[in-house]
Protein backbone atom coordinates (compact mmCIF):
# COMPACT_ATOMS: atom_id res chain seq x y z
CA UNK A 1 0.00 0.00 0.00
CA UNK A 2 0.80 3.40 -0.70
CA UNK A 3 0.62 5.91 1.74
CA UNK A 4 0.34 9.42 2.13
CA UNK A 5 0.25 11.28 4.67
CA UNK A 6 0.00 15.64 5.13
CA UNK A 7 2.57 15.70 2.15
CA UNK A 8 4.31 18.89 1.78
CA UNK A 9 6.42 19.90 -0.78
CA UNK A 10 8.22 23.05 -1.58
CA UNK A 11 10.17 24.08 -4.74
CA UNK A 12 13.36 25.70 -4.02
CA UNK A 13 13.04 25.84 -0.54
CA UNK A 14 10.70 28.58 -0.73
CA UNK A 15 7.72 28.15 -3.32
CA UNK A 16 4.92 26.17 -1.42
CA UNK A 17 2.69 23.88 -3.99
CA UNK A 18 1.50 20.95 -2.02
CA UNK A 19 -0.02 22.54 1.43
CA UNK A 20 -1.08 18.52 2.66
CA UNK A 21 -2.05 15.84 0.96
CA UNK A 22 -3.16 12.44 2.08
CA UNK A 23 -4.05 9.42 -0.03
CA UNK A 24 -3.84 5.77 -0.71
CA UNK A 25 -3.68 3.45 -3.17
CA UNK A 26 -4.67 -0.02 -1.59
CA UNK A 27 -2.16 -2.67 -3.75
CA UNK A 28 -3.93 -3.59 -6.90
CA UNK A 29 -6.41 -0.64 -7.18
CA UNK A 30 -7.11 2.27 -9.51
CA UNK A 31 -6.94 5.38 -8.00
CA UNK A 32 -7.94 8.61 -9.96
CA UNK A 33 -6.56 11.87 -9.24
CA UNK A 34 -8.77 14.87 -10.73
CA UNK A 35 -7.63 18.64 -10.61
CA UNK A 36 -7.41 21.97 -12.82
CA UNK A 37 -4.15 23.12 -13.94
CA UNK A 38 -1.67 23.75 -11.62
CA UNK A 39 -3.62 22.15 -8.58
CA UNK A 40 -0.09 19.97 -8.01
CA UNK A 41 -1.48 16.65 -9.31
CA UNK A 42 2.06 16.11 -11.01
CA UNK A 43 3.73 17.68 -7.93
CA UNK A 44 2.29 14.58 -6.12
CA UNK A 45 3.17 11.82 -8.61
CA UNK A 46 6.76 13.68 -8.71
CA UNK A 47 6.83 13.48 -5.00
CA UNK A 48 6.13 10.13 -4.82
CA UNK A 49 8.62 8.97 -7.06
CA UNK A 50 11.48 10.91 -6.14
CA UNK A 51 11.66 12.99 -9.41
CA UNK A 52 10.98 15.81 -7.07
CA UNK A 53 14.21 15.96 -6.31
CA UNK A 54 15.82 16.29 -9.94
CA UNK A 55 13.87 19.33 -9.47
CA UNK A 56 14.54 20.99 -6.42
CA UNK A 57 11.70 20.27 -4.91
CA UNK A 58 11.73 19.08 -1.16
CA UNK A 59 8.84 17.00 1.01
CA UNK A 60 9.25 19.41 3.78
CA UNK A 61 6.55 17.79 5.81
CA UNK A 62 4.25 15.00 5.98
CA UNK A 63 5.33 11.12 4.97
CA UNK A 64 4.99 8.63 1.79
CA UNK A 65 4.96 5.47 2.94
CA UNK A 66 5.15 2.29 0.89
CA UNK A 67 4.46 -0.96 2.27
CA UNK A 68 5.24 0.72 5.74
CA UNK A 69 8.63 2.37 4.78
CA UNK A 70 9.52 5.48 3.95
CA UNK A 71 10.44 6.68 0.45
CA UNK A 72 9.84 10.37 0.56
CA UNK A 73 13.85 10.62 0.54
CA UNK A 74 14.53 8.26 -1.76
CA UNK A 75 16.16 9.47 -5.28
CA UNK A 76 13.96 8.33 -8.13
CA UNK A 77 16.19 5.45 -8.99
CA UNK A 78 15.63 4.11 -5.47
CA UNK A 79 11.77 4.45 -5.65
CA UNK A 80 11.83 2.93 -9.13
CA UNK A 81 13.27 -0.17 -7.93
CA UNK A 82 11.15 -0.77 -4.98
CA UNK A 83 8.46 -1.21 -8.12
CA UNK A 84 6.96 2.14 -8.35
CA UNK A 85 7.25 3.84 -11.90
CA UNK A 86 6.22 7.42 -12.84
CA UNK A 87 5.27 7.51 -16.33
CA UNK A 88 5.37 11.33 -17.07
CA UNK A 89 3.43 13.78 -18.22
CA UNK A 90 3.07 15.09 -22.29
CA UNK A 91 4.77 11.44 -23.47
CA UNK A 92 7.99 11.73 -22.80
CA UNK A 93 9.70 9.26 -25.10
CA UNK A 94 13.31 8.97 -25.83
CA UNK A 95 13.16 10.90 -29.38
CA UNK A 96 16.31 9.29 -31.14
CA UNK A 97 15.86 5.80 -30.25
CA UNK A 98 13.28 3.09 -31.91
CA UNK A 99 10.46 1.83 -30.24
CA UNK A 100 11.85 -1.20 -28.82
CA UNK A 101 14.96 0.68 -27.49
CA UNK A 102 12.92 2.32 -25.50
CA UNK A 103 11.29 -0.55 -24.14
CA UNK A 104 14.00 -2.14 -23.62
CA UNK A 105 15.12 0.98 -21.53
CA UNK A 106 12.16 0.80 -20.09
CA UNK A 107 12.78 -3.45 -18.55
CA UNK A 108 16.29 -1.97 -17.79
CA UNK A 109 15.83 -2.68 -13.75
CA UNK A 110 13.81 -5.86 -14.36
CA UNK A 111 14.50 -8.97 -12.23
CA UNK A 112 16.02 -10.66 -14.72
CA UNK A 113 12.92 -12.16 -16.93
CA UNK A 114 13.40 -13.03 -20.84
CA UNK A 115 13.52 -10.12 -22.23
CA UNK A 116 11.79 -11.17 -25.33
CA UNK A 117 8.54 -12.77 -23.40
CA UNK A 118 8.48 -8.94 -21.75
CA UNK A 119 8.32 -7.39 -25.12
CA UNK A 120 5.73 -9.59 -26.05
CA UNK A 121 3.81 -8.60 -23.16
CA UNK A 122 3.88 -5.14 -24.19
CA UNK A 123 3.08 -5.72 -28.10
CA UNK A 124 -0.11 -7.78 -26.92
CA UNK A 125 -1.50 -4.80 -25.28
CA UNK A 126 -0.51 -2.16 -27.70
CA UNK A 127 -0.92 -4.23 -30.87
CA UNK A 128 0.11 -0.84 -32.66
CA UNK A 129 3.57 -0.55 -31.48
CA UNK A 130 4.70 -3.90 -32.63
CA UNK A 131 4.54 -2.51 -36.57
CA UNK A 132 6.78 0.49 -35.04
CA UNK A 133 9.05 -1.63 -33.19
CA UNK A 134 12.26 -0.10 -35.84
CA UNK A 135 10.87 3.23 -36.05
CA UNK A 136 12.31 6.27 -34.17
CA UNK A 137 10.25 7.03 -31.87
CA UNK A 138 10.33 10.98 -31.82
CA UNK A 139 8.40 10.60 -35.64
CA UNK A 140 5.23 8.58 -33.57
CA UNK A 141 1.91 10.22 -33.70
CA UNK A 142 0.72 11.31 -30.34
CA UNK A 143 -1.43 8.14 -29.05
CA UNK A 144 1.52 6.09 -30.32
CA UNK A 145 3.52 8.25 -28.02
CA UNK A 146 1.36 7.33 -25.25
CA UNK A 147 1.48 3.83 -25.33
CA UNK A 148 4.86 4.24 -25.86
CA UNK A 149 5.75 5.49 -22.71
CA UNK A 150 2.82 3.37 -20.82
CA UNK A 151 4.17 0.06 -22.54
CA UNK A 152 7.76 1.22 -21.47
CA UNK A 153 6.63 1.34 -17.95
CA UNK A 154 4.94 -1.96 -17.95
CA UNK A 155 8.44 -3.30 -19.23
CA UNK A 156 9.66 -2.52 -15.04
CA UNK A 157 6.69 -4.66 -13.88
CA UNK A 158 5.78 -1.98 -11.49
CA UNK A 159 3.82 -2.67 -8.63
CA UNK A 160 2.43 0.85 -8.55
CA UNK A 161 2.21 3.24 -11.49
CA UNK A 162 2.08 6.36 -11.44
CA UNK A 163 -0.06 8.03 -14.92
CA UNK A 164 0.36 11.62 -15.47
CA UNK A 165 -2.43 12.93 -17.76
CA UNK A 166 -2.65 9.97 -20.47
CA UNK A 167 -5.32 11.31 -22.27
CA UNK A 168 -3.68 14.92 -23.16
CA UNK A 169 -4.22 15.88 -26.31
CA UNK A 170 -5.56 13.03 -27.78
CA UNK A 171 -8.55 12.24 -29.85
CA UNK A 172 -11.37 10.96 -27.47
CA UNK A 173 -11.18 7.67 -29.51
CA UNK A 174 -7.68 7.14 -28.81
CA UNK A 175 -8.17 7.94 -25.00
CA UNK A 176 -10.75 5.39 -25.00
CA UNK A 177 -8.29 2.64 -26.32
CA UNK A 178 -5.86 3.81 -23.71
CA UNK A 179 -7.96 4.15 -21.01
CA UNK A 180 -9.55 0.50 -21.92
CA UNK A 181 -5.65 -0.39 -21.97
CA UNK A 182 -5.29 0.57 -18.22
CA UNK A 183 -8.01 -1.58 -16.94
CA UNK A 184 -7.13 -4.33 -18.61
CA UNK A 185 -3.45 -4.03 -17.61
CA UNK A 186 -4.59 -3.47 -14.09
CA UNK A 187 -7.13 -6.57 -14.25
CA UNK A 188 -4.70 -9.16 -15.79
CA UNK A 189 -1.02 -7.73 -13.94
CA UNK A 190 -2.52 -6.92 -10.91
CA UNK A 191 -0.92 -3.72 -10.85
CA UNK A 192 -1.80 -0.60 -8.73
CA UNK A 193 -2.28 2.54 -11.11
CA UNK A 194 -2.53 6.50 -9.60
CA UNK A 195 -3.28 8.39 -12.69
CA UNK A 196 -3.78 11.86 -13.31
CA UNK A 197 -6.86 13.34 -15.31
CA UNK A 198 -8.25 16.41 -16.06
CA UNK A 199 -10.43 14.24 -18.16
CA UNK A 200 -12.17 13.29 -15.19
CA UNK A 201 -14.79 11.47 -17.50
CA UNK A 202 -12.30 9.14 -18.43
CA UNK A 203 -10.81 8.54 -15.31
CA UNK A 204 -14.04 7.69 -12.95
CA UNK A 205 -15.15 5.26 -15.26
CA UNK A 206 -12.01 3.20 -14.81
CA UNK A 207 -11.19 4.01 -11.37
CA UNK A 208 -12.43 2.94 -7.48
CA UNK A 209 -11.83 5.56 -5.79
CA UNK A 210 -10.72 9.41 -6.69
CA UNK A 211 -9.68 12.22 -4.83
CA UNK A 212 -9.91 15.95 -6.13
CA UNK A 213 -7.00 18.64 -5.59
CA UNK A 214 -7.27 22.20 -5.65
CA UNK A 215 -4.74 24.74 -5.16
CA UNK A 216 -2.36 22.18 -3.23
CA UNK A 217 -4.47 20.31 -1.17
CA UNK A 218 -7.34 17.33 -1.66
CA UNK A 219 -10.52 19.19 -1.72
CA UNK A 220 -12.82 15.81 -2.44
CA UNK A 221 -12.49 12.23 -2.26
CA UNK A 222 -14.63 9.20 -2.41
CA UNK A 223 -15.38 6.71 -4.94
CA UNK A 224 -15.67 7.18 -7.98
CA UNK A 225 -18.87 6.44 -8.64
CA UNK A 226 -20.36 8.78 -6.09
CA UNK A 227 -18.08 11.26 -7.01
CA UNK A 228 -19.36 10.91 -10.72
CA UNK A 229 -22.79 11.54 -9.44
CA UNK A 230 -21.60 14.74 -7.23
CA UNK A 231 -22.83 18.06 -8.52
CA UNK A 232 -19.87 19.75 -8.16
CA UNK A 233 -17.71 17.12 -9.97
CA UNK A 234 -20.78 17.39 -13.03
CA UNK A 235 -20.38 21.11 -13.58
CA UNK A 236 -16.24 21.57 -13.50
CA UNK A 237 -15.02 18.09 -14.88
CA UNK A 238 -18.24 15.77 -16.70
CA UNK A 239 -20.24 19.51 -17.64
CA UNK A 240 -19.12 21.74 -20.85
CA UNK A 241 -17.83 23.95 -18.11
CA UNK A 242 -13.86 24.61 -19.66
CA UNK A 243 -15.06 25.24 -23.39
CA UNK A 244 -19.15 25.21 -23.43
CA UNK A 245 -20.14 28.55 -24.91
CA UNK A 246 -21.89 29.82 -21.77
CA UNK A 247 -18.03 30.07 -20.77
CA UNK A 248 -18.45 33.68 -18.61
CA UNK A 249 -21.45 32.72 -16.56
CA UNK A 250 -19.89 29.51 -15.30
CA UNK A 251 -16.86 30.82 -14.50
CA UNK A 252 -18.21 32.63 -12.19
CA UNK A 253 -20.37 30.19 -10.29
CA UNK A 254 -17.05 27.91 -10.54
CA UNK A 255 -15.35 30.39 -8.51
CA UNK A 256 -17.81 30.63 -6.40
CA UNK A 257 -18.20 26.48 -5.73
CA UNK A 258 -14.00 26.35 -5.49
CA UNK A 259 -14.51 28.62 -2.68
CA UNK A 260 -16.93 26.67 -0.83
CA UNK A 261 -14.75 23.76 -1.19
CA UNK A 262 -11.38 25.36 0.43
CA UNK B 1 51.71 6.84 -56.50
CA UNK B 2 54.08 5.09 -54.05
CA UNK B 3 54.49 8.39 -52.43
CA UNK B 4 50.49 9.13 -52.41
CA UNK B 5 50.05 5.36 -51.24
CA UNK B 6 52.10 5.93 -48.34
CA UNK B 7 50.51 8.96 -46.79
CA UNK B 8 47.36 7.74 -47.45
CA UNK B 9 48.14 5.04 -45.18
CA UNK B 10 49.93 6.56 -42.88
CA UNK B 11 46.55 9.18 -42.64
CA UNK B 12 44.09 6.23 -41.97
CA UNK B 13 46.65 4.66 -39.29
CA UNK B 14 46.48 8.55 -37.43
CA UNK B 15 43.13 8.95 -38.33
CA UNK B 16 41.60 5.71 -36.81
CA UNK B 17 43.44 6.73 -33.44
CA UNK B 18 41.83 10.21 -33.89
CA UNK B 19 38.32 8.64 -34.36
CA UNK B 20 38.98 6.42 -31.38
CA UNK B 21 39.96 9.36 -29.29
CA UNK B 22 36.71 11.44 -30.79
CA UNK B 23 34.47 8.45 -29.75
CA UNK B 24 35.45 9.28 -25.76
CA UNK B 25 35.12 13.08 -26.62
CA UNK B 26 31.52 11.95 -27.93
CA UNK B 27 30.50 9.91 -25.30
CA UNK B 28 30.86 12.55 -22.73
CA UNK B 29 28.99 14.85 -24.78
CA UNK B 30 26.51 12.25 -25.59
CA UNK B 31 25.97 11.54 -21.93
CA UNK B 32 26.57 15.00 -20.09
CA UNK B 33 26.29 17.67 -22.57
CA UNK B 34 29.95 18.93 -21.68
CA UNK B 35 32.69 19.15 -24.55
CA UNK B 36 35.72 17.71 -22.29
CA UNK B 37 38.41 19.27 -23.54
CA UNK B 38 41.09 18.08 -21.77
CA UNK B 39 40.46 14.61 -23.55
CA UNK B 40 44.08 15.42 -25.05
CA UNK B 41 45.45 15.51 -21.84
CA UNK B 42 43.77 12.63 -20.52
CA UNK B 43 45.61 10.67 -23.60
CA UNK B 44 48.75 11.75 -22.57
CA UNK B 45 48.45 10.92 -18.52
CA UNK B 46 47.13 7.50 -19.50
CA UNK B 47 50.00 6.86 -22.70
CA UNK B 48 52.45 7.69 -19.86
CA UNK B 49 51.01 5.34 -16.97
CA UNK B 50 51.55 3.04 -19.60
CA UNK B 51 54.87 3.40 -20.30
CA UNK B 52 55.47 3.46 -16.32
CA UNK B 53 54.33 -0.17 -16.54
CA UNK B 54 56.26 -0.82 -19.63
CA UNK B 55 59.55 0.61 -19.43
CA UNK B 56 59.81 1.44 -15.50
CA UNK B 57 58.26 -1.97 -14.07
CA UNK B 58 59.69 -3.47 -17.53
CA UNK B 59 56.36 -5.52 -17.78
CA UNK B 60 55.24 -7.49 -20.91
CA UNK B 61 52.79 -5.87 -22.71
CA UNK B 62 50.00 -7.95 -21.94
CA UNK B 63 50.33 -7.24 -18.16
CA UNK B 64 51.15 -3.48 -18.79
CA UNK B 65 48.07 -3.48 -21.03
CA UNK B 66 46.15 -4.97 -18.55
CA UNK B 67 47.15 -2.46 -15.81
CA UNK B 68 47.24 0.81 -18.13
CA UNK B 69 43.37 0.24 -19.45
CA UNK B 70 41.27 0.13 -15.77
CA UNK B 71 43.96 3.10 -15.06
CA UNK B 72 42.47 4.99 -17.93
CA UNK B 73 39.07 4.04 -16.55
CA UNK B 74 39.78 5.53 -12.99
CA UNK B 75 41.48 8.07 -14.35
CA UNK B 76 38.24 9.49 -16.19
CA UNK B 77 36.02 8.12 -13.52
CA UNK B 78 38.01 10.11 -10.89
CA UNK B 79 38.67 13.37 -13.27
CA UNK B 80 34.62 13.23 -13.57
CA UNK B 81 34.25 12.48 -9.96
CA UNK B 82 36.27 15.19 -8.67
CA UNK B 83 36.19 17.89 -10.62
CA UNK B 84 32.88 17.78 -12.84
CA UNK B 85 30.48 16.39 -10.24
CA UNK B 86 30.04 18.44 -8.02
CA UNK B 87 29.45 21.35 -10.95
CA UNK B 88 26.45 19.27 -11.91
CA UNK B 89 23.68 21.85 -11.89
CA UNK B 90 25.75 24.72 -13.04
CA UNK B 91 25.74 26.40 -16.13
CA UNK B 92 27.52 24.00 -18.90
CA UNK B 93 30.20 26.83 -19.55
CA UNK B 94 31.91 26.79 -16.00
CA UNK B 95 31.86 22.85 -16.93
CA UNK B 96 33.56 23.23 -20.06
CA UNK B 97 35.69 26.01 -18.52
CA UNK B 98 36.77 23.66 -15.65
CA UNK B 99 37.93 21.14 -18.85
CA UNK B 100 40.12 23.49 -20.40
CA UNK B 101 42.19 24.60 -16.69
CA UNK B 102 42.02 20.54 -16.06
CA UNK B 103 44.46 20.44 -19.65
CA UNK B 104 46.75 22.69 -17.51
CA UNK B 105 46.61 20.69 -14.73
CA UNK B 106 46.89 17.35 -16.28
CA UNK B 107 50.12 18.53 -18.09
CA UNK B 108 51.69 20.20 -14.99
CA UNK B 109 50.93 16.44 -13.32
CA UNK B 110 52.60 14.74 -15.90
CA UNK B 111 55.79 17.00 -15.81
CA UNK B 112 56.12 16.98 -12.34
CA UNK B 113 56.57 13.11 -12.32
CA UNK B 114 57.82 12.32 -15.55
CA UNK B 115 59.65 15.78 -16.23
CA UNK B 116 59.22 17.49 -19.34
CA UNK B 117 61.47 15.40 -21.72
CA UNK B 118 60.32 12.90 -23.95
CA UNK B 119 60.79 9.62 -22.27
CA UNK B 120 62.76 6.86 -23.32
CA UNK B 121 61.66 5.39 -26.29
CA UNK B 122 60.03 2.10 -26.43
CA UNK B 123 58.94 -0.80 -28.87
CA UNK B 124 55.35 -1.91 -27.90
CA UNK B 125 54.55 -4.35 -30.67
CA UNK B 126 57.88 -5.26 -31.84
CA UNK B 127 60.26 -4.00 -34.59
CA UNK B 128 59.50 -6.08 -37.72
CA UNK B 129 58.53 -4.40 -41.44
CA UNK B 130 56.85 -6.19 -44.27
CA UNK B 131 55.90 -4.55 -47.58
CA UNK B 132 52.74 -4.17 -49.80
CA UNK B 133 53.70 -3.71 -53.07
CA UNK B 134 56.61 -1.25 -52.35
CA UNK B 135 54.94 0.32 -49.60
CA UNK B 136 56.82 -0.14 -46.55
CA UNK B 137 54.55 -1.39 -43.58
CA UNK B 138 56.26 -1.70 -40.07
CA UNK B 139 55.09 -3.65 -37.21
CA UNK B 140 54.29 -1.19 -34.77
CA UNK B 141 52.38 0.80 -37.09
CA UNK B 142 50.25 -1.92 -38.30
CA UNK B 143 49.70 -3.27 -34.68
CA UNK B 144 48.62 0.20 -33.86
CA UNK B 145 46.33 0.42 -36.76
CA UNK B 146 44.72 -2.90 -35.83
CA UNK B 147 44.13 -2.22 -32.00
CA UNK B 148 42.44 1.39 -32.81
CA UNK B 149 40.41 -0.63 -35.34
CA UNK B 150 39.42 -2.84 -32.81
CA UNK B 151 38.59 -0.61 -30.31
CA UNK B 152 36.37 0.96 -32.00
CA UNK B 153 34.38 -1.38 -33.23
CA UNK B 154 34.13 -3.14 -29.80
CA UNK B 155 32.43 0.60 -28.69
CA UNK B 156 30.12 0.95 -31.08
CA UNK B 157 28.76 -2.56 -30.82
CA UNK B 158 28.89 -2.06 -26.77
CA UNK B 159 26.77 1.20 -27.74
CA UNK B 160 24.21 -0.65 -30.30
CA UNK B 161 23.51 -4.23 -28.58
CA UNK B 162 24.68 -4.29 -25.10
CA UNK B 163 21.99 -2.48 -22.48
CA UNK B 164 24.53 -0.81 -20.89
CA UNK B 165 25.42 0.95 -24.15
CA UNK B 166 21.51 1.34 -24.62
CA UNK B 167 21.29 3.27 -21.51
CA UNK B 168 23.96 5.89 -22.35
CA UNK B 169 22.49 6.66 -25.30
CA UNK B 170 19.24 6.96 -23.55
CA UNK B 171 20.81 9.00 -21.02
CA UNK B 172 22.14 11.56 -23.93
CA UNK B 173 18.13 11.79 -24.60
CA UNK B 174 16.88 13.05 -21.38
CA UNK B 175 17.72 12.43 -17.64
CA UNK B 176 14.65 13.37 -16.23
CA UNK B 177 13.27 10.30 -18.48
CA UNK B 178 15.88 7.97 -17.89
CA UNK B 179 15.75 8.41 -14.17
CA UNK B 180 12.16 7.54 -14.74
CA UNK B 181 12.88 4.49 -15.50
CA UNK B 182 15.05 3.99 -12.40
CA UNK B 183 18.18 4.09 -14.48
CA UNK B 184 21.09 5.63 -12.25
CA UNK B 185 22.19 8.85 -14.46
CA UNK B 186 25.44 9.66 -12.03
CA UNK B 187 26.51 6.18 -12.83
CA UNK B 188 26.09 6.27 -16.35
CA UNK B 189 28.51 9.99 -16.49
CA UNK B 190 31.11 7.63 -14.83
CA UNK B 191 30.90 4.95 -16.60
CA UNK B 192 30.73 7.45 -19.78
CA UNK B 193 34.33 9.36 -18.28
CA UNK B 194 35.40 6.08 -17.45
CA UNK B 195 35.11 4.38 -21.29
CA UNK B 196 36.75 8.15 -22.26
CA UNK B 197 39.85 7.70 -20.20
CA UNK B 198 40.27 3.93 -22.07
CA UNK B 199 39.77 5.38 -25.08
CA UNK B 200 42.12 8.20 -24.51
CA UNK B 201 44.94 5.90 -23.23
CA UNK B 202 44.86 3.31 -26.03
CA UNK B 203 45.22 6.41 -28.29
CA UNK B 204 48.03 7.80 -26.37
CA UNK B 205 49.92 4.08 -26.32
CA UNK B 206 49.12 3.87 -30.05
CA UNK B 207 50.73 7.44 -30.51
CA UNK B 208 53.30 6.84 -27.79
CA UNK B 209 54.77 3.75 -30.34
CA UNK B 210 55.23 5.84 -33.67
CA UNK B 211 56.09 9.02 -32.14
CA UNK B 212 57.74 8.66 -28.74
CA UNK B 213 56.22 9.44 -25.41
CA UNK B 214 56.25 13.38 -24.94
CA UNK B 215 54.47 16.07 -23.96
CA UNK B 216 53.39 16.91 -27.59
CA UNK B 217 50.65 13.66 -27.44
CA UNK B 218 48.33 15.55 -26.07
CA UNK B 219 47.78 17.79 -29.21
CA UNK B 220 46.42 14.64 -31.02
CA UNK B 221 43.28 14.78 -28.40
CA UNK B 222 42.87 18.41 -30.27
CA UNK B 223 42.48 16.54 -33.56
CA UNK B 224 40.43 14.28 -31.94
CA UNK B 225 37.92 17.78 -31.45
CA UNK B 226 37.31 18.24 -34.95
CA UNK B 227 36.67 14.45 -36.24
CA UNK B 228 34.13 14.41 -33.66
CA UNK B 229 32.62 17.88 -34.92
CA UNK B 230 32.64 16.31 -38.43
CA UNK B 231 31.23 13.13 -37.63
CA UNK B 232 28.30 15.03 -35.69
CA UNK B 233 28.87 15.12 -31.93
CA UNK B 234 26.49 12.51 -30.78
CA UNK B 235 27.54 9.94 -33.21
CA UNK B 236 30.24 7.38 -32.23
CA UNK B 237 30.47 5.91 -35.99
CA UNK B 238 30.35 9.63 -37.20
CA UNK B 239 33.47 9.90 -35.19
CA UNK B 240 35.37 7.33 -36.78
CA UNK B 241 34.16 8.84 -39.97
CA UNK B 242 35.76 11.89 -38.91
CA UNK B 243 38.93 10.99 -37.64
CA UNK B 244 39.49 8.77 -40.31
CA UNK B 245 38.89 11.47 -42.55
CA UNK B 246 40.62 14.29 -40.34
CA UNK B 247 43.79 11.42 -40.53
CA UNK B 248 43.90 11.52 -43.86
CA UNK B 249 43.37 15.10 -44.75
CA UNK B 250 46.74 16.08 -42.32
CA UNK B 251 48.81 13.22 -44.24
CA UNK B 252 48.19 14.20 -47.20
CA UNK B 253 48.67 17.58 -46.71
CA UNK B 254 51.41 17.11 -45.14
CA UNK B 255 52.93 15.11 -47.71
CA UNK B 256 52.63 17.51 -50.34
CA UNK B 257 52.33 21.11 -48.98
CA UNK B 258 54.96 20.56 -46.28
CA UNK B 259 54.39 19.75 -42.55
CA UNK B 260 53.07 22.81 -41.28
CA UNK B 261 50.39 22.77 -43.67
CA UNK B 262 48.65 19.13 -42.17
CA UNK B 263 46.67 21.18 -38.98
CA UNK B 264 45.65 23.83 -40.36
CA UNK B 265 44.28 22.20 -43.51
CA UNK B 266 42.10 20.08 -41.49
CA UNK B 267 40.64 23.27 -39.27
CA UNK B 268 39.65 24.36 -43.24
CA UNK B 269 37.94 21.28 -43.56
CA UNK B 270 35.85 21.39 -40.66
CA UNK B 271 34.86 25.15 -40.78
CA UNK B 272 34.01 23.70 -44.45
CA UNK B 273 32.03 20.98 -43.13
CA UNK B 274 30.09 22.62 -40.76
CA UNK B 275 28.64 25.46 -42.91
CA UNK B 276 27.27 22.72 -44.93
CA UNK B 277 26.44 20.11 -42.35
CA UNK B 278 26.30 22.09 -39.21
CA UNK B 279 25.43 18.88 -37.19
CA UNK B 280 28.70 17.07 -38.82
CA UNK B 281 27.73 13.91 -40.77
CA UNK B 282 25.65 11.66 -38.33
CA UNK B 283 24.75 14.22 -35.85
CA UNK B 284 21.33 13.97 -34.47
CA UNK B 285 18.91 16.65 -35.69
CA UNK B 286 16.13 17.85 -33.46
CA UNK B 287 13.24 16.08 -34.07
CA UNK B 288 10.51 19.26 -34.58
CA UNK B 289 6.85 17.39 -35.39
CA UNK B 290 3.70 18.68 -33.78
N1 LIG C 1 9.96 22.65 -10.82
C1 LIG C 1 9.13 23.60 -10.32
N2 LIG C 1 9.63 24.70 -9.74
C2 LIG C 1 8.80 25.64 -9.24
N3 LIG C 1 7.48 25.57 -9.27
C3 LIG C 1 6.91 24.50 -9.83
C4 LIG C 1 7.71 23.46 -10.40
N4 LIG C 1 6.88 22.52 -10.89
C5 LIG C 1 5.64 22.95 -10.65
N5 LIG C 1 5.63 24.14 -10.01
C6 LIG C 1 4.46 24.90 -9.60
O1 LIG C 1 3.65 24.08 -8.81
C7 LIG C 1 2.29 24.27 -9.08
C8 LIG C 1 1.63 22.95 -9.34
O2 LIG C 1 2.19 22.38 -10.50
P1 LIG C 1 1.82 20.93 -11.01
O3 LIG C 1 2.63 20.69 -12.22
O4 LIG C 1 1.95 19.97 -9.90
O5 LIG C 1 0.29 21.10 -11.39
P2 LIG C 1 -0.70 20.11 -12.11
O6 LIG C 1 -1.83 19.90 -11.21
O7 LIG C 1 0.01 18.92 -12.58
O8 LIG C 1 -1.16 20.99 -13.34
P3 LIG C 1 -1.47 20.56 -14.87
O9 LIG C 1 -2.82 19.97 -14.88
O10 LIG C 1 -1.42 21.84 -15.59
O11 LIG C 1 -0.40 19.62 -15.28
C9 LIG C 1 2.22 25.23 -10.25
O12 LIG C 1 1.84 26.49 -9.76
C10 LIG C 1 3.61 25.26 -10.79
O13 LIG C 1 3.93 26.54 -11.26
MG1 LIG D 1 0.48 18.15 -14.42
Amino acid sequence: MLKLSNVEVKYAGVILVLRGVSLEIRGGKIVALLGSNGAGKTTTLKSISGLLHTELGEVTAGTIEYDGQRIDKLGPEEVAKKGIIQVMEGRQVLEHLTVEENLRLGGYIRKKKSLKQDLDMVYGYFPKLTRLRNSTSGYLSGGEQQMLAMGRAMMAHPKIMLLDEPSMGLAPLVVEEIYAIIERFNAEEATGILVVEQNARAALAVSEFAYVMENGRVVLDGSSAKLAENEDIKEFYLGLSKFGEKRSYRDVKHYKRRKRWL
Amino acid sequence: MEFLGKIVIAGLMNGSIYGLVAIGFVLVYKSSSVLNFSQGYMLLLGAYIFWFFKASLKLDLLPSLLLALPSGFLMGIAIERITLRPLIGQPLISMITVTIFLSLVLEGLVSLIWGTYPLEQITVFGRGSGTVGSIVLTTENVCAFGVAFGAMVVLILFFRYTNLGLAMRGVAEGHQIVQSMGIGVRRIFSISWGIAGVAATIGGILMGTTLGFQLGLSHIGLLAIPAAFIGGLESPEGAILGGLLIGLIESVVSGYLGNAAGVPATFVVLILVMLIRPYGFFGLERIERV
